[in-house]
């Protein structure tokens, strides 16, 4: 069955906005329920010596004097037009803050990401080509422990090795103060932490290949092609391999706001300028318009990765439709 | 290919939990008590593990704070599990419309995320205590479940055992505890134990950022707060020594769900 694609990517889009919307009020409501005092991350300390007159108009001056409604619509009204407030600690336009600092985690994320992929990929493989030998028993039991260790830990056992015991990686930062355009200490400073990344996930990405390829070499149409006369390696690259691909393209696609999400902890360990810190930061200290352009953004970045995974999906099996598709990448994910 | 029980595995994780149930009859000293005069030390024969930068006798604190570090694991996934019982069951049984609705809200909650809604709701609940903190890792955990019980129940819900019993007008939740749950148990048991794991993680990270536990409330994840301190004097044993006990402790729950996940698939797969 052929469907029109305008209306198939058109109920996406409808999808995706009504998701994004139904997000932004939640968020907005919980922040603002939450208890805490926005002033103090405007105002600083003097905020707690203001005088009830002074923090009415200083409430007023933010919008915050309001139902929360009310507020919630004047929010809306602005963000359609592009203006998403300003950030109460940084006294900048919200969106000025992030780009600052959405560069250091897509690096971080990203090339993490890249490098997960590519290396689960090959690591996977060489494990069922292997497959119950001594190489690949030995390479299980080590991902199985390095996958059972919390990426806070790993930080700070690296931190205590590289950056305090032998003093060869700095231990915090993105670059040292100064040296903001040298791209060796940029580099060095980001050692440690895509270490953490990387293996924090390699081994999960990894052990999904070997178990999809141990499936898959044991179908009859391996046999058939062995039967045939193609080697042993031809079939595995050229055939099983090829079988896989797309399965774990989309598991990878659900994946990305999870590598990122596990960014946030990591760069707050090593006190990494991204956008992790930032939605701690502004999470804790009611920095509400910063928190909901984090919010949606990574909303969003979340919903689309599904829809990705989805469509990657229906392209495979065009049997998969409707919420369930999903499933078979999210059992394995958890 | 036969599975091997994991009994290493159990019986480590046996000896932890007995250590921690037991913990007053293994401590050398008052977990709780500052003893200013001796903060930092390196193991040694009256420290065994060491002290931390607060005067601490780690080895009293590990299994002392392990009871606690446990205890959330398994309040959260229960919790968690609830959650995820009744909402898969819910949505499976449910006509396809609010099925579509459901799934679609449990979407929009995922893409939240987990750390923002953590520490929202620990800041609505006030402070953290043990009670909190696992119910606010319990509430963030469920949906992986979730999906697995409401496949699960879809596929079930039209077996002439249920068709039986609901024509003999038995009611949605006496169906569900009689004659599903027994049903899909044992398909969700491996993600339950994993849950076990990610709770323990999630105690541990939250009260290491600062999120979860406070200070005073000994857990592996609270001792590790002092980490930064430690870091800047070289105390290592204040970083590696209940960083061990927690990575053991998930090292042997992984090994247990993952026996039970292949000792479930067995019959299906062509190993």
């Amino acid at each position: 069955m052929r469907k029109n694609p305008w209306i198939y990517y058109g109920k996406k889009l409808l999808i995706f906005v009504v998701s994004i919307f139904l997000l932004s009020v939640i968020v907005f409501y919980i922040a603002r329920l939450a208890p805490g005092d926005p002033l103090v991350s405007y105002y600083g300390e003097r905020a707690e010596k203001m005088t009830a007159g002074e923090r009415a108009w200083a409430e007023e001056k933010l919008g915050l004097h309001e139902s929360i409604t009310v507020q919630y619509g004047k929010w809306l009204g602005r963000a359609v037009r592009g203006d998403f407030g300003i950030s109460y600690k940084y006294k900048m336009d919200v969106l000025e803050v992030i780009e600052g600092r959405v560069g250091n985690t897509l690096l971080l994320g990203g090339v993490g990401f890249v490098l997960i992929f590519v290396l689960a990929l090959l690591l996977g493989i060489w494990c069922a080509w292997n497959e119950e030998r001594l190489i690949d028993r030995a390479i299980c039991k080590i991902g199985t422990v390095t996958s059972c260790i919390p990426e806070f830990w790993l930080s700070l056992v690296l931190i205590l090795i590289f950056a305090v015991e032998l003093k060869v990686l700095p231990s915090s930062g993105a670059y040292t103060i100064g040296k903001e355009n040298d791209l060796g200490d940029r580099i060095l400073h980001l050692i440690l932490p895509m270490t953490v990344v990387v293996l924090g996930h390699l081994w999960y990405y990894a052990y999904l290949i070997r178990n999809k390829l141990l499936e898959e070499v044991r179908t009859d149409y391996v046999l058939l092609a062995k039967s045939k006369g193609v080697t042993g390696k031809s079939v595995m690259f050229r055939h099983c391999v090829r079988n896989i691909i797309p399965t774990y393209l989309s598991i990878m696609a659900i994946s990305v706001p999870h590598i990122l999400g596990g960014t946030y902890i990591i760069e707050t360990v090593f006190s990494y300028p991204g956008i992790g810190t930032l939605s701690y930061e502004s999470a804790r200290y009611q920095d509400y318009n910063l928190l909901m352009v984090i919010c949606l953004l990574s909303g969003a970045l979340v919903i689309l990765c599904n829809m990705i995974a989805q469509t990657i999906n229906e392209r495979i099996d065009p049997r998969m439709k409707g919420p369930d598709l999903t499933e078979d990448a999210e059992v394995i994910m958890r | 290919m036969k599975q091997k029980k994991p009994i290493i595995s159990s019986v480590l994780l046996g000896l932890i939990i007995l250590g921690c149930i037991g913990c007053r009859f293994i401590m050398t000293k008052d977990p709780t008590y500052m003893d200013l005069a001796n903060y930092s030390h390196a193991p040694n024969g009256e420290f065994l593990f060491g002290t931390d930068t607060m005067g601490r006798d780690i080895f009293s604190m590990i299994w002392y704070g392990g009871r606690i570090s446990l205890s959330i694991g398994f309040l959260a996934t229960a919790i968690s599990t609830a959650i995820a019982i009744v909402f898969g069951a819910v949505s499976g049984y449910a006509p396809r419309w609010l099925d579509e609705i459901l799934m679609r809200l449990t979407e929009i909650f995922l893409s939240v995320p987990e750390l923002l809604i953590i520490i929202l709701l620990q800041a609505v609940i006030g402070k953290a205590t043990i009670w909190s903190l696992a119910f606010v890792i319990g509430i963030t955990s469920w949906t992986g479940i979730a999906k697995i019980v409401r496949t699960e129940v879809i596929q079930l819900k039209n077996s002439e055992y249920v068709l039986a019993a609901r024509s003999m007008g038995g009611s949605f939740f006496y169906i569900l505890i009689r004659h599903l749950t027994p049903n899909f148990i044992s398909s969700i048991m491996f993600m339950v134990v994993m849950n076990v794991r990610g709770a323990i993680v999630a105690e541990s990270t939250l009260s290491f950022m600062g999120l979860g536990l406070p200070l005073e409330v000994v857990s592996w994840g609270s001792m590790l707060s002092l980490a930064d301190q430690a870091l800047l004097n070289g105390a290592w044993w204040i970083i590696l020594i209940p960083g061990a006990f927690l990575v053991t402790t998930l090292m042997c729950v992984t090994n247990l769900g993952n026996y039970l996940r292949i000792r479930n698939n067995q019959g299906v797969r062509n190993l």
